[in-house]
C-alpha cells in the first residue's frame, strides 16, 4: 500500500473524514511556506500543495493571489521540488501536488515526475488536463509510480467517470460546485447525491474541494459518503489575514472543521 | 473531428468543460449540416454584416510600390472588423444549441463589439471580459458594447489585457456552464473552437479568391495578414492553402522590437506549450510561466496563436515575421493618407510588412493585404502618439 491508500483505509477505520489542507508552494515566501506546511503535517491527512502558476483558470482570485505572490517571492519549479523535498524529510503524511499542464510540459514530462518521486510527492493532479489528454502523463506516472489524481465535477456524466476512474487513482478530486475554487456556497444538493453515484461506480475514495470552509458542510459531506475534504482557500486567506509565525490559528481552524 | 493540427491544438481544460466541448462539438457538425441554418447564416451575412465585402485596388499605394496591391476591406463589415463573421456564426449556434447567455472576451474591443451586436441581433444575453488596461486604451469599444446592450466587466488579475480576460472567462464559463456559451473570438482555446472559427472567418479567403479572379484573371503572389490568435489571417489563408504558388504571410507584433523582449512574436521568441486549452507556440519563461507581452495594438497583444498556425509554419506553408509598434504607427498614418482609410492598429502591422515586401519584390506582383479591420478605435490613443 501506498502512502494515499494506507491513510484512507485509516481513517475509513477511524470513522473520520479526511483533512486535507491545500496551500500554495512558496507562499507567502519559501520558508514561511516550508514552516506552515511541516506544522499542518502534524495537523491532516493528506497535504496537497499547488505549484504556482501564472494563469491558473480553474482557481479563484484566492489562489491567484497567492500564486502571484508566491512567483513574485521568487517561486521556481525547482524550488517547489526542493521545498517538498525538505517537508518529506520531516513527515510521511501523503503529499499531492496540484499543477497546471504547461508547468509539467516545460519541464518535460518524464522528467517532472522522475523529481516528483525524488522529491518524495505520492499524486499529481493537473487540473487543464482531462482523460482526453491523460495518457502521455499517464505513462510517466506509472513509470515512476505516482497515483494520477483526478479531478471530476458533477457535469461529469455516468460514462465518462467510467473511463475516468480506469485512470484515476488515490482518490478522487470531486469540486463541490461546478465552478472555480474558493466559491463559497452551501454544499448543493446535486454534489451530495453525485457523491452517492459516484460510490456505485468506484471504490476510489472521495475528496470534496472548491469553497469548503464551515463544520456543516464537511457534516453533510461527510453524512453523504465522501472520504476527505479539500481545504484551500479558506485557509491561504486565514494566512493572509494571520500572523504566519503563529500557526495555532491554522491548526485550530483546522480542528473546528475535524469531523 | 479532429482535435489535433499535427501535433499542436487539443483539449487541456478542466474536466467541468469537457461535456460542453463534446456537445459544442456534435452541435456544431449538425449545424453545418442544417440546411435553414446554413440559409440563415447567409442571409445574416449578407444583410446584417454587408457581405460581400470589397476587395478594393489600392491605386495609390501599387503606384508608390511598383505592385500591384488589393486590401480585402474586413473593415467595412458591420461593426467594423472581421470579427462579426464569427460572433453571428457561433450566435446562431448558440441559439441551435438553445443556450440562453453569451460569454466573451475581448482585447481590442472589436470581438466584443462583435459579439454585443450579434447578441442584439439575435435576442441573447451578452458579458463581455476585458483587461482594465484594454478598456482604457480601446476605450469607444467600451462604449459601443454598453450601447449594444453587453454588461462589460473589467479584468484587474495578471496583466490585465486579453490573457487574463480569457482566464476570467473561461472562470465565468467553468461556474456557468448550463446556459452559458463561450464564444471564443479567435482560433484559439480548446477543440472544437479552432475549427468552429476558422470556418466562420474562411468567407473572408472564398469571397477573395473569387474576387481578384474576377479582376485579375489570376490567384494573387503574396497574401498578407496580422496575427494575433490568428483568426484574420486563418480567413483569408484557408481557401488558398492548397494553391502552392499562393504565398502567405502572417504579421506578427514586434512591440518595442524583437531585442527589447517586449513583443508579442511568438514565433521570435516563444516555445511549444500549453495555454488557455491548446498546446501551441507560447511566450513563457524557462519554467513556463507566461511572460506578458506587449503591442501598441491590443489585438495582437497575447502571449499565444491558434495551434493550426503552428501547424501550418511547421509545413512550412506560411511564413511568419513582425513588425514594429513603431513600423504599424508609420503604416496606420500612410493609409489613412494615400489611401483614405483608417486601418486598425492590427491590420497596419499587415499594411507595414506588406509594404516593406512590396519595395523588395519585383515590379507588379500581385499582393492582397487583409484589412481585418478600421481604425475608428485606436483614434483616442493615437491622439497621444502621432499628435494629430
Amino acid at each position: 500500500m501506498n502512502r494515499i491508500e494506507t491513510a484512507f483505509t485509516h481513517i475509513k477505520k477511524e470513522g473520520k473524514l479526511a483533512m486535507m489542507p491545500f496551500l500554495v508552494a512558496g507562499f507567502p515566501n519559501f520558508s514561511q511556506s516550508l514552516k506552515i506546511l511541516k506544522v499542518l503535517s502534524q495537523h491532516s491527512d493528506l497535504l496537497e500543495i499547488g505549484f504556482p502558476y501564472s494563469d491558473p483558470l480553474a482557481d479563484g482570485p484566492v489562489i491567484q493571489k497567492a500564486d502571484q505572490v508566491a512567483l513574485k517571492a521568487g517561486s521556481t519549479t525547482s524550488k517547489v521540488f526542493e521545498l517538498i523535498k525538505n517537508l518529506r524529510l520531516t513527515t510521511e503524511i501523503p503529499i499531492t501536488v496540484l499543477v497546471y499542464a504547461n508547468l509539467v510540459y516545460q519541464r518535460g514530462i518524464e522528467k517532472f515526475y522522475r523529481d516528483a518521486r525524488n522529491a518524495g510527492i505520492d499524486g499529481v493532479l493537473i487540473p487543464d488536463v482531462p482523460f482526453e489528454e491523460i495518457s502521455i502523463f499517464l505513462k510517466a506516472a506509472k513509470k515512476y509510480n505516482i497515483d494520477n489524481i483526478y479531478l471530476i465535477a458533477t457535469t461529469t456524466t455516468p460514462r465518462r467517470l467510467n473511463k475516468i476512474t480506469k485512470v484515476a487513482q488515490g482518490y478522487l478530486y470531486l469540486t463541490s460546485v461546478v465552478g472555480i475554487t474558493g466559491t463559497q456556497k452551501d454544499i448543493p444538493r446535486k454534489t451530495l447525491q453525485y457523491i452517492k453515484q459516484i460510490k456505485r461506480q468506484t471504490r476510489l475514495p472521495i475528496a470534496v474541494g472548491f469553497g469548503i470552509s464551515n463544520l456543516s458542510q464537511v457534516k453533510k459531506l461527510k453524512i453523504n459518503g465522501a472520504d476527505g475534504v479539500i481545504i484551500g482557500s479558506s485557509l491561504i486567506k486565514l494566512i493572509q489575514k494571520s500572523n504566519t509565525n503563529n500557526p495555532q490559528t491554522l491548526i485550530n481552524f483546522l480542528k473546528n472543521l475535524n469531523y | 473531428m479532429k482535435s489535433y493540427f499535427g501535433k499542436f491544438g487539443g483539449q487541456f481544460v478542466p474536466e467541468t468543460l469537457m461535456p460542453s466541448l463534446l456537445e459544442l462539438e456534435k452541435a456544431y457538425e449538425r449545424f453545418k449540416k442544417n440546411e435553414s441554418m446554413q440559409a440563415e447564416l447567409k442571409k445574416l451575412q449578407r444583410d446584417f454584416i454587408g457581405r460581400p465585402t470589397s476587395l478594393y485596388f489600392a491605386e495609390r499605394m501599387s503606384k508608390a510600390t511598383g505592385q500591384k496591391i488589393y486590401l480585402k476591406r474586413e473593415d467595412l463589415a458591420h461593426t467594423g472588423a472581421h470579427k462579426i463573421n464569427n460572433a453571428i456564426g457561433q450566435g446562431l449556434l448558440a441559439k441551435f444549441m438553445g443556450k440562453s447567455r453569451i460569454i466573451a472576451e475581448t482585447g481590442a474591443g472589436q470581438h466584443g463589439v462583435a459579439t454585443a451586436a450579434a447578441c442584439a441581433k439575435l435576442g441573447l444575453e451578452c458579458v463581455v471580459y476585458m483587461g482594465e488596461v484594454d478598456m482604457e486604451r480601446q476605450q469607444p469599444n467600451v462604449i459601443r458594447m454598453r450601447l449594444l446592450g453587453a454588461k462589460v466587466v473589467p479584468v484587474t488579475s495578471g496583466s490585465r489585457t486579453l490573457k487574463d480576460a480569457i482566464n476570467e472567462a473561461i472562470r465565468d464559463w467553468i461556474t456557468n456552464i448550463e446556459t452559458t456559451h463561450y464564444m471564443i473570438g479567435s482560433v484559439l482555446g480548446p477543440h472544437p473552437y479552432p475549427t468552429i472559427v476558422r470556418d466562420f472567418q474562411a468567407v473572408i479567403g472564398r469571397e477573395a479568391r473569387s474576387q481578384i479572379l474576377s479582376s485579375e484573371g489570376r490567384l494573387p503572389d503574396y497574401l498578407v495578414a496580422c496575427v494575433g490568435g490568428g483568426s484574420n489571417s486563418v480567413g483569408l489563408f484557408h481557401q488558398f492553402i492548397n494553391d502552392s504558388k499562393v504565398k502567405m504571410i502572417g504579421v506578427e507584433a514586434g512591440g518595442y522590437g524583437i531585442r527589447s523582449g517586449k513583443h508579442a512574436a511568438r514565433f521570435a521568441g516563444g516555445r511549444e506549450g500549453i495555454l488557455h486549452g491548446t498546446k501551441s507556440f507560447v511566450l513563457q519563461n524557462a519554467d513556463g510561466q507566461i511572460t506578458e507581452t506587449h503591442s501598441i495594438s491590443a489585438g495582437l497583444d497575447y502571449p499565444s496563436i491558434g495551434p493550426e498556425h503552428v501547424f501550418l509554419r511547421e509545413l512550412g506553408r506560411i511564413k511568419y515575421v513582425s513588425a514594429t509598434d513603431e513600423e504599424a504607427l508609420s503604416a496606420f498614418r500612410y493609409l489613412s493618407e494615400t489611401e483614405g482609410i483608417i486601418p486598425a492598429l492590427e491590420s497596419a502591422h499587415a499594411v507595414a510588412y506588406a509594404l516593406k515586401l512590396a519595395k523588395k519584390l519585383p515590379n507588379k506582383k500581385l499582393i492582397i493585404i487583409n484589412l481585418s479591420g478600421r481604425g475608428d478605435k485606436d483614434l483616442p490613443e493615437m491622439e497621444k502618439g502621432l499628435k494629430i
